[in-house]
């Protein structure tokens, strides 16, 4: 029934701009436990014609490794946007740690950490400069962004290029110093979008290290990746995205189920053809 | 064409491939093509740039043929000549990032030998609205000096020699500037090099309005005998020298020009064989010792940037919470970013040559009033500068007080430079016009201005933002956006001048009703009224900002 109506309004055009649900709808079935990381509820988010998340119903558990798996064009992208507060959703909620991401920013803003895909930093500043100013901004106490700058800097290997300027660093620096700022502040729960696409194995492996040890202590890491191999050995959770919509989710041994590994079940659930190219008799060996 | 043996062996494949000229000349008229249609607007600037540019190689080239028979008609000649060939050279230096076919390190993977790839690029860069232009104004200087048969011979063969020694400069300077035009470095310094066109524009302006005159060609003459043995003028002044009936001249001039283009030649096919065998070592690591010594020079002004500057000197209050973060950001890329630092280097530069004028040809004191203006706008689209960065900004305003602090960092940021800015330049023409009875009417005036522009310029950054390209130098806004420019532009002048009315009615009341001596309160009375407005301004934003955070990132995020 809820449902339904939430689709018939995600088909609509929207009257008024997109505000959030102040009252949990499910406030009741917390009091039991503590609430879940991320529960998203019936989120919409269309461009135009095209439907880029067609209401889709998630609920991550805290303190787990969370990887959000699914084709290029699935709508990763935009639902990290959406939760994170980034983009404003059509409809639907979002609550983070039990409060509205939309209807409810200061509990929320302070308690993630975000590393989007595609979207700059502030590259003319150092990356000492950058989490100095990330930190400040975040109201940290000055000589305690120092202290945790410094050490940040020097977890993920970055000491030896902090006064150089953001722009002249490489792709695996960039996912490193844009880690760094979303960690500084401690938060809850750290979304990461796409943090090992272009990154080198060596930053790769110090990026990973820092964030099962996030994850060791209590933190929720949502990440999402079209690696599976990487998401397979790192995650304990998996959402499958498709179409702008969730087709699986639940422990990674389930989603997994009968499959040899995650890459075969995700290529079955997402509906692709594991074979591919019988048409190119003429590649390979043979007359060039 | 000699290209095709080196391109693959023949006997692959379904026949023979086709010759790499005619694939340069396609893939040229393609890329004109693609860029074309990406928007109407696009289409439109282009078309109307070319109008525009064909007009003026129509006006100068009919403006040569109208000197024939002039006894300077030769120096006009060979000084065209020369300023074409010096537009090629320095062209690619500034216009490099808009041309993608000029980048050799794009072909560098395919199986191309220099000599043909070299013969196709040099026909694909006769395409285009340059070397129109460069043959139309080419053409009428030849006709200036052609007086005879032989010489409208020699007069093609001169147009051509000139283009395509034109054109192999631009590529050869180009090629040899390759690595450097494709840094980050590079590409900062042609977003600099926008200013450097625009003063450069007005120095030739100057020479052109200095040459006009009969005195500034006759000094020219006397030089005559050096420039015409300058490349690429030889070719254009053989054409007079056919006129004279002086062949052994010509021949020698001619065979210059060809040696000249073969020496062009011969660096581009250096350059080029460097480029395309030489790995690109940009993305290398420098080396350890090197970088030890650049570390600690970099921790020293890692630990002097640390010194919080200005922002320590305001009161606590003013710069609580984000403000000073946010503010040594600010300061930090107006230094920094090359955009923003043109900028603002452009409205200062013209902020104080407006009321310079003013001063030389004693117009009005008013004309101070830019000065303040010209900085104020820069108050217009603040988040459009950030580009996507802006999501930090995003993901770190929860409250409408941090909001409102975000809005007063920037403008903070501009008014500490404004202000100081306005009262020099403005007591500085006061005082040299004779007028500082005028002074403090103009200075309150000018404030009052002022503030109503970082007032209305908080509102529309937030209201109306717009996308600033950052790989484009000389666009400001993104294609389809050139509305909203305007709307910025033109709307926060005129509202703010609105909103400056009640100061500029008091300073009028009181010219009108005699009270001259009174005028002094103008000046108290402006630096309040705009520093409320101000004030107000940020206020009545700062909840707006917070309401439109996903909003204003969708705009400003698509570049």
């Amino acid at each position: 029934m809820e449902r339904s109506q939430e689709g018939a309004r995600g088909e609509t055009a929207r009257l008024e701009p997109y505000h959030g649900r102040p009252a949990a709808p499910d406030g009741a079935a917390d009091a039991d436990g503590p609430p879940p990381a991320v529960r998203v509820r019936g989120l919409w988010k269309r461009f135009g014609e095209q439907v880029a998340v067609a209401g889709i119903h998630l609920e991550l558990p805290s303190g787990r490794f969370v990887g959000l798996v699914g084709p290029n064009g699935a709508g990763k992208t935009t639902t990290l946007s959406m939760i994170t507060g980034l983009l404003r959703p059509d409809d639907g909620a979002v609550q983070i740690v039990g409060r509205d991401v939309w209807a409810d920013p200061v509990a929320v803003k302070s308690r993630i950490g975000v590393l989007p895909e595609g979207l700059r930093l502030f590259e003319r500043l150092t990356g000492r400069e950058l989490l100095v100013y990330t930190g400040r901004l975040r109201g940290l106490p000055v000589a305690e962004v120092d202290r945790r700058t410094g050490q940040l800097l020097n977890v993920l290997d970055l000491s030896g290029s902090q006064h150089k300027l953001v722009v002249d660093y490489s792709t695996g620096m960039r996912k490193k110093i844009g880690l760094a700022a979303a960690l500084l502040h401690n938060p809850e729960v750290l979304f990461l979008d796409e943090p090992f696409e272009g990154v080198d194995p060596v930053s790769a492996q110090v990026i990973r290290g820092v964030l099962e040890r996030y994850t060791a202590t209590g933190g929720t890491v949502v990440f999402s990746s079209h690696v599976m191999e990487l998401v397979e050995s790192l995650c304990d959770w998996v959402a499958v995205m498709a179409g702008g919509r969730i087709v699986a989710h639940g422990p990674l041994a389930e989603v997994r189920g009968a499959a040899p590994s995650l890459q075969d079940a995700f290529l079955s659930l997402v509906g692709a053809d594991r074979r591919g190219g019988q048409d190119l008799d003429w590649l390979g060996g043979g007359p060039r | 064409m000699t290209a095709a043996g080196s391109l693959a062996p023949p006997e692959s494949g379904t026949g023979r491939p086709p010759s790499v000229v005619a694939v340069f000349v396609r893939l040229k008229l393609a890329v004109l093509r693609n860029g074309l249609r990406q928007s109407r607007g696009r289409t439109i600037g282009w078309s109307l740039g070319v109008a525009m540019s064909l007009a003026y190689a129509l006006a100068m080239g009919s403006g040569m043929v109208a000197l024939r028979g002039n006894q300077y008609a030769p120096v006009a000649a060979v000084t065209v000549a020369l300023v074409l060939g010096l537009g090629w050279a320095v062209m690619p230096l500034f216009f490099f990032g808009g041309d993608d076919t000029l980048d050799p390190t794009r072909l560098t993977m395919l199986p191309l030998r220099p000599r043909p790839l070299i013969t196709a690029l040099l026909t694909s860069s006769l395409i285009g609205v340059g070397p129109l232009f460069t043959v139309l104004v080419s053409t009428g200087a030849v006709v200036a000096v052609a007086h005879s048969a032989s010489a409208v011979v020699v007069a093609a063969a001169a147009v051509a020699l000139l283009l395509v020694t034109c054109v192999a400069l631009s590529r050869a300077v180009a090629a040899a500037n390759t690595r450097l035009l494709t840094s980050r470095r590079g590409r900062d310094l042609a977003l600099l090099s926008g200013l450097v066109v625009a003063v450069g524009a007005q120095l030739l302006n100057l020479g052109a309005n200095a040459l006009s005159s009969d005195r500034g060609l006759h000094k020219l003459t006397s030089l005559t005998g050096v420039l015409r043995w300058i490349p690429p003028a030889p070719a254009i002044d053989a054409v007079r020298s056919a006129s004279r009936g002086a062949y052994g001249l010509v021949g020698l001039q001619l065979v210059y020009g060809v040696v000249v283009l073969a020496l062009v030649l011969l660096w581009w096919h250096r350059s080029l064989v460097r480029l395309m065998v030489a790995p690109d070592a940009s993305t290398i690591q420098a080396a350890p010792a090197k970088s030890a010594a650049a570390e600690r020079k970099a921790s020293a002004q890692g630990r002097a940037g640390q010194t919080r500057g200005l922002t320590a000197v305001l009161p606590r209050r003013l710069v609580a919470g984000r403000t000073a973060p946010v503010m040594e950001r600010q300061f930090r890329y107006l230094w920094r970013d090359p955009r923003s630092r043109a900028t603002l280097a452009t409205a200062l530069a013209v902020g104080l040559l407006l009321p310079l004028v003013a001063v030389v040809q004693h117009g009005s004191i008013y004309q101070c009033l830019w000065a303040g203006g010209l900085l104020g706008v820069q108050m217009y689209n603040q988040f459009g500068m950030d580009s996507s960065a802006f999501w930090t900004v995003v993901a770190t305003v929860a409250t409408r007080q941090d909001a409102a602090r975000e809005l007063r960092g920037r403008a903070l940021t501009l008014g500490v430079i404004a202000v100081p800015y306005t009262v020099v330049v403005t007591t500085g023409a006061a005082l040299l016009l004779g007028r500082s009875a005028a002074l403090p009417e103009t200075l309150g005036l000018s404030l009052a201005f002022l503030g109503a522009l970082i007032g209305t310029g908080a509102y529309a950054s937030v209201r109306f933002p717009y996308a600033v390209p950052q790989d484009n130098p000389f666009a400001n806004a993104a294609p389809g956006q050139g509305g909203l420019v305007a709307l910025n532009v033109l709307g926060g002048t005129l509202s703010s001048a609105a909103l400056s009315l009640p100061v500029l009615v008091l300073t009028i009341a009181l010219h009108v009703t005699g009270h001259h001596a009174l005028l002094w309160t103008v000046l108290p009375a402006g630096a309040l009224y705009g520093l409320a407005v101000a004030a107000l301004g940020l206020r009545w934003t700062a909840p707006r900002l917070l309401d439109r955070l996903p909003e204003i990132l969708a705009v400003v995020a698509r570049t």
